[in-house]
This record gives structure tokens, C-alpha cells and sequence, in this order.
């Protein structure tokens, strides 16, 4: 990785303090997303994939806080928090405040898509109205001028007769036709960085195909960055160049797109791959990840993923894994949280595996099960 | 479809629901016992005679049908029916008594949305704080209070305690100055909006409170969808997210509840005219009722049937002007 990254996350944990308890949704997590790079960030539903990309944004609803990390962006700080003098964190100095996130960071800088293309536009305004809003309030242009800026991007993203449509309902557009206007809203905006939160999962598959292949085109021209969330890893190898999985608020492995395919160094990574259809591999029944994720609310000690892992041992309980380079190639940084790999130096290889009768105690009691219970239980 | 079309229809549809209104109105009131001529000649003694040919005079001695029927040919042209006790057309006694109904129940629901919106979309943007509370506790305070008695609290209060405002009757903007005794057209406003302040309150209370609260929830749930969250997104501020972004769709429920309330309002007029002495069709239809005088009760039955099917109809245009997803012709 080059050493000025267009976007920085340093140990970014996001929690929300519910009525039943605290939430870690995003847990210390970090990447870089370089210049005109598509970078995946992967996952089941409930990883905190949506969190932790609405969090570059400083848009985190309700209960939810960013409560440790740094986020930097080009020369500005997003995101960072110092000990204040009475040993409380307290805003770095040089953060932006809300005024300048909303009006200097949002939107001309790091623009969105949402999933939900049918959700995403105002019902009551026509689509030219929004498009035209956003634009004048991002490019700091006349209405006249946002207007023909958003016809002409309507026609850059593919929609014929983009002047009369203008002026048209959201309502009166399909899916993929109001994902392509979302795309069009974004670029518009001239950001730097697009964060595209699962944007093809809502349409059917052939419209996601050609909305794959309009955003490749279009990055290519603009030279836009993208932060990809999805939980397809057909997607992720249709389109990314570089690509973080995570797992219940943690990023469990972040690698190039073929070492993530082809040298897989993260068992969970591994097993998402085995539940996607592959063209080049042929089985009988795709293979599902036993089990579900485990409630964020009571997450299970040491590694998180261990509850499910098939190749669990009971060092795995124990121990949290962190994010560590694992590559055996010098030129390529790999990073896995597997405590498989030699790096981690816990014994893997000499830890007891551990059963499915151990597993699920782990799981029903997760968090509170020590070693010594587990081990008099065996 | 255009909106004037879709407008006649929608209105031509309306007349069965009135043909239905007169029909049941017509039946209740000749179910009630006793009967306009003895109402009217309660303190003399009137012979047989004399009972008859009034009755025939009147048409009372005809059956029920045919007395129905020829209400029904004089609503074709207009005609409301004669009132016995007034001794003049139903018509025109609606007419001159409708005015004073309408300043009310207009009004009481401006009053009503001009404070409840914007309270319920403070209340929703600042939810679980202080502002929310406070209005929850007024939308409470006003949904189980009465009207009759927010109004006797008021006339206590402004009226006998502080002296500050009027404690019954209506000026009528629409009348000389001189008639009152005043010296100049605006002091003749000035008047009218002092006698009308209070019975406005005491009758919008309710509809406030009921309009906030639904104000609050959809505005609520409005602030929640993603197009709101895509707004931020793109650095909209909150102000303009709250009144331009939320605001429109969080109003379609109100439209639909101020249509359906124009009756209650009306209802609800009829006891506040009493409570302030003011002569409206409100209080023309008790002292009616108490008459007997089922002509002009009909009649104005008929009217108040007639506002409120036309304040749906004003509903649902409305409703397809503010939402580009309501096509007029029927289907979405």
C-alpha cells in the first residue's frame, strides 16, 4: 500500500448503548482505501459492514457513537479523539466539527448509494429536483447550471431521453433505472470517494450485472474511489481490487482480490466462499456456514468466529485475535486473524480441537465459559 | 384525468350518500314524539279545528312519502322547506345563520394547524426531549378535555377574571361599523377578532392536539427513511431536511384527518355556539329540535351532510396534488 492513502481507519470502534446493554457493532477496525481503487469491505448481514462505512461519514444514528479510532481523509481529519485532561476522551483539535463534515466533507467529498434504490429517492419531489438540490449544494453552482450538469449525468449513466425524465416521479422509474439516477446523483457531486452500501443487492441479476459494468466504466473515467459494501463475493470479485471481510464488527481478513480468492488465509473467508455458486467449480449442494453469527450484544470470547470455525481449537477461545500480515510474499500484505497462521506463535497446532459438545456450550454461555470448565467437562 | 373531471365526479358520487342522509334524517325526526303546531301553540288552547287546518296549511296531514317526496323536488331547486316556527324559508335562515358557523369552525381550524404543525415537527425532531414532552402533555390535556369546558375555563379566565376579551357573541366582520357603534372599519376587526378568539380556541383545542400527535408520529417516521439519511449524506442541513425533505410526505395524514374532522368541528360548534352565545346554524338546529320544527332540522342536517362530503372530496384532491404517486384515475 502507498504510504498517502486517499482514506485512512485507524482502530475504528463504533458502539451503541442500548437499553440491554452496549453494542460493539465495529470493533478497532482498519484499512486504506487508495486513489481511483474499488475497495470491498464484505460480510453476512449484522457484520457491521453499513456501520462502520456510515461512520466515515460521522452518520451514525440514535444510540450509536464512534467511540475510539482515527479517520483521516486526504489532509483533514474525519475522526480522532484525544485524553482530555480530566482522563476523559475529548475531540482532537483538529477534527472537523459537525458544520464542516455537513458542508466541506459530505457529499463533494465522499458521496453515497444506498441499497434500496426504492427507498432512496423522495417520493413527493421529482427526481430532477433532488438531483438538481444536491448538485448545486455540492458544486456550489447555479440552479440553471446543476440542471443541465444533472441531464447530462442521466445520460452518462445510461438513461435516454435524460431532459424528460428529468422531470418525472420516482415512482415513475424502475429499479435499476433509480439506481442508475443514484449513481448519477453521486458522481455528479465530483467526490472523491463514493461509498456504495450494497447497491445491487435490491435489483434482479441481470440489472445488476449492467450496473456493475456501468460503475466499472465510470470509475475508470472519473477516477472515483469506491468503498464497496456487499455481502457477495461474486460481486466483490466482479469489481474490487482490494478487500476487507468482516465478521461481527471485526475486519477477520483484508487482502488483494486474488489472494483473497485464491490463497485464502481466514477460515470464515473460506467458508463464504463455499456457500457462493462458482462457475468453475462444480457440487452437489453449495455448502451454507453452520450456524448463525452471534448477537453483537454478547459476542463470544477470543476469536469470534470460533463459535462456527470448523477447524476451532480451544486456544481459539481464549485468545482474540488481532489483524495481523501473514503473507509469505514480501510484496504483498495479507493480513488474517486466524489463529492458525505461525505469526499469532499460541500453539495452535498443540490446542485440543474443539467439539461440536464444546462449541455450543461456548455458545449458549458465551463469554462467561472459562477454560477450566471446558476442560473438566471433556 | 383532469382534476375538474375527477372533482364532478367525485361529487355526483356524493349524491346517494345525501339521498340516504335526507331519507334517515326525515325518518328520526318523525319518530320523535310530539309535534311542531303543539310545540308552537303550547301556551293556547287550540281547537280541533283549528289543529287541522293548520295541519293541512303546512302539509302535515300528508303521509310520510309524500311529505319526503315534495322535500326532495324542493332540494332540486334550492329549496330547504318552510320553517313553521321562523315563518321563512329554511334557505335563507341556513344562509344568514351560516356565516358566523363558518368564521367558527374555519377558524378554529386554522388555529388548529397553525400551532400543530409546527409544534409536532419540533416535537419530532427534538424526540424524547423536553419539547416532545411538553407537547405531549398539552396533546393529552386537549384530547381529554371537552370543548364546552375549555370554553368555560376560558371565559372564566379571559373574560370574567382578566377582562381582557369578550365573553360571548360574535362581531360580524361583514356588517357596518356603524352597527355596532364603531368608528372605523378596522376598529370593527380589531372587535370581530377579540369575540372570536376565545370560541376558536375552545373549539380547535381538540383538533390541535389530535393533529400534533399525528404530526409528531409521521414526521417521526418520515425523518426515518433513507431518502432523509441520503439527504444527510449529502450534507443537506436539518433545517432544510425538516422542511423541505420530510416535511411534504408527513402531511398527507393530516389532510386526511383535518377532511374527515371538518364534521366533528361542526358537531362540535353547535355546543360551542351555546357556550358563547353565538347565532350559528349550531344553535338554529336546537332550538329546532326542541321546536319540533323538523324542516329546518332536515335542512340543516342536509347541509352539514353536504360540507362534510365535500370536505372528502377537497381531501382527496388535495391528497393527489401533494402526492405525485395518486393518479386521479383510481388505481396507484
Amino acid at each position: 500500500m502507498s504510504s498517502n492513502p486517499l482514506l485512512s481507519v485507524e482502530g475504528l470502534t463504533v458502539q451503541f448503548f442500548t437499553d440491554r446493554g452496549t453494542v460493539t457493532a465495529v470493533n478497532e477496525i482498519s484499512f486504506e482505501i487508495q486513489e481511483e481503487e474499488i475497495v470491498g469491505l464484505v460480510g453476512e448481514s449484522g457484520a457491521g459492514k453499513s456501520v462502520a462505512s456510515m461512520s466515515l461519514l460521522r452518520l451514525i444514528n440514535g444510540p450509536g457513537r464512534i467511540v475510539e479510532g482515527e479517520i483521516r481523509y486526504k489532509d483533514r481529519t474525519l475522526f480522532a479523539l484525544e485524553e482530555g485532561p480530566d482522563g476523559e476522551p475529548r475531540k482532537r483539535e483538529d477534527m472537523l466539527s459537525d458544520e464542516e463534515m455537513r458542508t466541506e466533507i459530505r457529499g463533494n467529498e465522499i458521496a453515497v448509494i444506498f441499497q434500496d434504490p426504492m427507498e432512496s429517492l423522495n417520493p413527493v419531489y421529482t427526481v430532477g429536483n433532488q438531483l438538481q438540490e444536491f448538485i448545486k449544494l455540492n458544486r456550489d453552482i447555479s440552479k440553471k447550471e446543476a440542471r443541465s450538469e444533472a441531464i447530462r449525468m442521466l445520460r452518462e449513466v445510461g438513461i435516454s431521453d435524460a431532459a424528460e425524465r428529468y422531470e418525472k416521479y420516482p415512482h415513475e422509474f424502475s429499479g435499476g433505472m433509480r439506481q442508475r439516477v443514484l449513481i448519477a446523483m453521486a458522481l455528479a457531486c465530483k467526490p472523491n470517494l463514493i461509498i456504495a452500501d450494497e447497491p445491487t443487492t435490491a435489483l434482479d441479476v441481470t440489472i445488476e450485472g449492467q450496473i456493475l459494468d456501468l460503475v466499472q466504466d465510470l470509475q475508470e473515467k472519473y477516477g472515483t474511489s469506491f468503498l464497496w459494501v456487499t455481502h457477495d463475493m461474486g460481486v466483490v470479485a466482479d469489481i474490487c481490487e482490494q478487500v476487507n471481510v468482516m465478521y461481527l464488527g471485526n475486519i477477520v481478513e483484508q487482502a488483494p482480490v486474488d489472494d483473497i480468492f485464491y490463497n485464502t488465509k481466514h477460515l470464515y473467508t473460506d467458508a463464504l466462499l463455499d456457500s457462493m455458486p462458482r462457475p468453475d467449480r462444480t457440487v452437489e449442494r453449495l455448502k451454507a456456514i453452520k450456524g448463525v453469527m452471534p448477537s453483537a450484544i454478547d459476542p463470544p470470547e477470543g476469536c469470534p468466529f470460533h463459535t462456527r470455525c470448523p477447524d476451532a481449537r480451544q486456544v481459539c477461545e481464549q485468545t482474540h485475535p488481532d489483524l495481523r500480515d501473514v503473507s509469505d510474499d514480501a510484496n504483498i500484505i495479507h493480513r488474517s486473524a486466524c489463529l492458525k497462521h505461525d505469526i499469532f506463535n499460541v500453539n495452535y497446532e498443540g490446542s485440543l480441537p474443539m467439539t461440536d459438545e464444546t462449541k455450543r456450550q461456548a455458545n449458549t454461555s458465551a463469554g462467561t465459559t472459562s477454560v477450566n470448565e471446558t476442560g473438566a467437562d471433556r | 384525468m383532469s382534476i375538474l373531471r375527477y372533482a364532478i365526479d367525485r361529487i355526483l358520487q356524493t349524491i346517494p350518500v345525501l339521498i340516504g342522509v335526507s331519507l334517515i334524517t326525515f325518518l328520526f325526526i318523525n319518530a320523535l314524539p310530539g309535534d311542531v303546531i303543539s310545540a308552537l301553540y303550547a301556551d293556547q288552547a287550540l281547537g280541533e279545528e283549528s289543529i287541522r287546518a293548520l295541519e293541512e296549511r303546512h302539509g302535515l296531514n300528508e303521509s310520510f312519502f309524500e311529505r319526503y317526496l315534495s322535500f326532495m323536488a324542493g332540494i332540486l331547486q334550492g329549496d330547504l322547506g318552510y320553517s313553521i316556527h321562523y315563518e321563512t324559508s329554511v334557505t335563507s335562515l341556513v344562509l344568514t345563520r351560516a356565516g358566523p358557523t363558518l368564521m367558527l369552525t374555519l377558524s378554529a381550524f386554522a388555529f388548529a394547524i397553525v400551532t400543530a404543525i409546527p409544534l409536532g415537527a419540533i416535537a419530532a425532531s427534538r424526540r424524547n426531549q423536553s419539547p416532545d414532552h411538553l407537547s405531549r402533555i398539552v396533546a393529552l390535556f386537549g384530547v381529554s378535555t371537552p370543548s364546552f369546558w375549555v370554553g368555560i375555563m376560558l371565559i372564566v379566565i379571559f373574560a370574567v377574571t382578566l377582562g381582557w376579551l369578550p365573553s360571548g357573541g360574535l362581531v360580524y366582520p361583514w356588517r357596518a361599523p356603524g352597527h355596532y357603534g364603531f368608528d372605523s372599519q378596522l376598529e370593527l376587526y380589531v372587535q370581530t377578532v377579540q369575540s372570536l378568539l376565545l370560541p376558536m380556541i375552545a373549539l380547535g383545542t381538540m383538533q390541535m392536539a389530535m393533529l400534533m400527535r399525528i404530526e409528531r408520529s409521521e414526521m417521526v417516521e418520515t425523518l426515518q427513511r433513507d431518502y432523509i439519511q441520503l439527504a444527510r449524506a449529502y450534507g443537506v442541513s436539518e433545517r432544510t431536511i425538516l422542511r423541505k425533505h420530510a416535511f411534504r410526505e408527513a402531511q398527507l395524514p393530516i389532510i386526511t384527518i383535518v377532511g374527515l374532522n371538518i364534521s366533528t368541528a361542526l358537531g362540535g360548534s353547535v355546543v360551542i355556539e351555546q357556550v358563547f352565545d353565538i347565532n350559528g346554524i349550531g344553535k338554529l338546529l336546537l332550538s329546532a329540535i326542541e321546536l319540533r320544527d323538523f324542516q329546518v332540522v332536515t335542512g340543516i342536517t342536509l347541509v352539514l351532510a353536504a360540507i362534510f362530503v365535500i370536505g372528502v372530496v377537497i381531501t382527496d384532491i388535495a391528497y393527489a396534488y401533494i402526492d405525485p404517486r395518486i393518479t386521479l384515475d383510481g388505481g396507484e
